[in-house]
């Protein structure tokens, strides 16, 4: 019984442990997310307008062509990485020249705001990328860290006190038992020097 | 291992993405049609990200949701605004992190 | 008891993230796609730029002496929010990390420390629980 405690707490300990060490990736994470947030909110923004201006500049109908006629192609690796039992992507953005031609529009003349646009929108792709790969980490940590809390609460709140007031109450019985034990000897005791 | 990239969002959007040298693009026009598209990009064993815009991901509703509750390890899947720059009221990331760590944490650079 | 069977379940998982072998600097460094392979099958992969790192604090004569992942010992006799880094090489890097002169054979870091230390080297860094 009293190793079931043990137990208990060693397993409450290191449950916490693992769960505060959550905490320190979780933030790390999440301050990595907003630095690249930002920029790439930024940079996301840029692309929009770039396009805009391609659309006036270059026609849409135009624009459009260009886009369904590129040939470059964007492709990622995605490897994986342990985080304390959960397992977190690395993602990384690869180039995957399909034709001799980078971009390729076509045989539609390259202007530089079809150029301009697709340059932003190739930044952008990239900050994007990132973001996914830390947004997703983010909510893996995120996940096994309620899991590892829950644990942690439910060892600490319910688990060891139900087990220590347990052994109390088995140490209480087994003393009382004794000291019943006790004075029933003290009475057949008295009852034979009664007898003499 | 390598993975494709594929976007679900509007015509300019897409476009954007398409220039950039994404292939797989998805312009969403009914709800049905885009959430088959998605189901299908969700089990493809080839793509790796799917990006969505905050629109389109807002107009599918709880249907988007559940399946990003339910859905395997891959593809991994972002939302991103479009050239409106719409975003949804609530935050997931600072819902997540309140939940997590009970506090109110301000990520710079977020909404 | 359930509870124990959880307990247990949950004890084993702890360093259930932990490689079958860790593999040196040396390997690592003149791998094309350094990595380590869990219990599971599940990849591991080191980035680039941190082993880097780490191969301008060590000494190459020590580069096959390293093994990676370096491990954040975490004991809970320590006192909580502390762990131990083994091994003079590894103690090595860790202090450098930190900003610290470090020539111990063990070092115990804090909680502080340790967000600096995983901070810098995310993936050839791990988490051991000891249960023991």
């Amino acid at each position: 019984m009293r190793q079931r405690v043990t137990l208990a707490q060693k397993g409450h300990d290191l449950l916490r442990e693992k769960m505060d060490a959550l905490v320190i990736e979780f933030f790390e994470i999440v301050r990595k997310i907003g630095i690249v947030r930002a920029k790439t909110m930024q940079q996301l923004s840029s692309a929009y307008r770039s396009l805009s201006t391609c659309f006036a500049v270059q026609g849409t109908i135009e624009t459009y062509q260009a886009a369904r006629e590129a040939k470059k192609e964007v492709g990622v690796d995605i490897s994986t990485r342990h985080i304390m039992g959960i397992l977190v992507p690395t993602i990384e953005a690869k180039l995957v020249e399909r034709h001799a031609l980078a971009r390729g529009y076509g045989m539609y003349a390259t202007s530089s705001a079809l150029d301009e646009a697709s340059r932003d929108f190739e930044r952008a792709l990239g900050d994007l990328i990132k973001l996914a790969e830390l947004e997703e980490g983010a909510r893996e940590i995120a996940l096994e860290l309620e899991k590892t809390k829950r644990r942690v609460n439910a060892l600490e709140y319910v688990i060891l006190p139900n087990l220590k007031s347990m052994v109390k109450f088995i140490s209480m019985r087994l003393d009382e038992m004794e000291r019943e034990n006790f004075s029933r000897l003290k009475r057949i005791k008295a009852m034979f020097e009664g007898r003499e | 291992m390598s993975f494709k990239i594929a976007t679900i969002a509007d015509a300019e959007t897409a476009a954007g993405f398409a220039l950039a040298g994404v292939q797989d693009v998805h312009i969403h026009e009914r709800k049905e049609g885009t959430l088959a598209k998605l189901d299908e990009l969700l089990v493809s064993k080839d793509v790796g990200i799917v990006f969505i815009t905050y629109r389109i991901a807002e107009e599918l509703g709880f249907e988007f949701r559940r399946r990003i509750k339910t859905k395997k390890l891959l593809p991994v899947v972002l939302r991103i605004p479009d050239k409106t720059g719409w975003l949804p009221k609530v935050d997931e990331l600072h819902e997540i992190i309140r939940r997590t760590v009970g506090a109110e944490i301000i990520v710079k650079g977020g909404s | 008891m359930s509870t124990d069977r959880i307990l247990q379940f949950e004890l084993a998982r702890l360093n259930a993230h932990l490689p079958e072998q860790r593999i040196t600097l040396k390997d690592a460094l003149s791998s094309s796609n350094p990595q380590v392979v869990a219990k599971d099958g599940s990849k591991h992969k080191f980035e680039r730029v941190e082993l880097e790192y780490i191969s301008k604090i060590v000494h190459a004569d020590d580069w096959d002496k390293l093994r990676l992942p370096i491990l954040i010992a975490v004991n809970p006799k320590l006192g909580r929010g502390a762990a131990e880094i083994s091994g003079e090489v590894e103690v090595k890097v860790i202090s450098q990390v930190l900003g610290k002169e470090c020539r111990d054979r063990e070092i115990v870091i804090y909680r502080p420390e340790i967000a600096v230390v995983r901070a810098k080297l995310p993936t050839t860094t791990q988490y051991f629980f000891m249960v023991g």
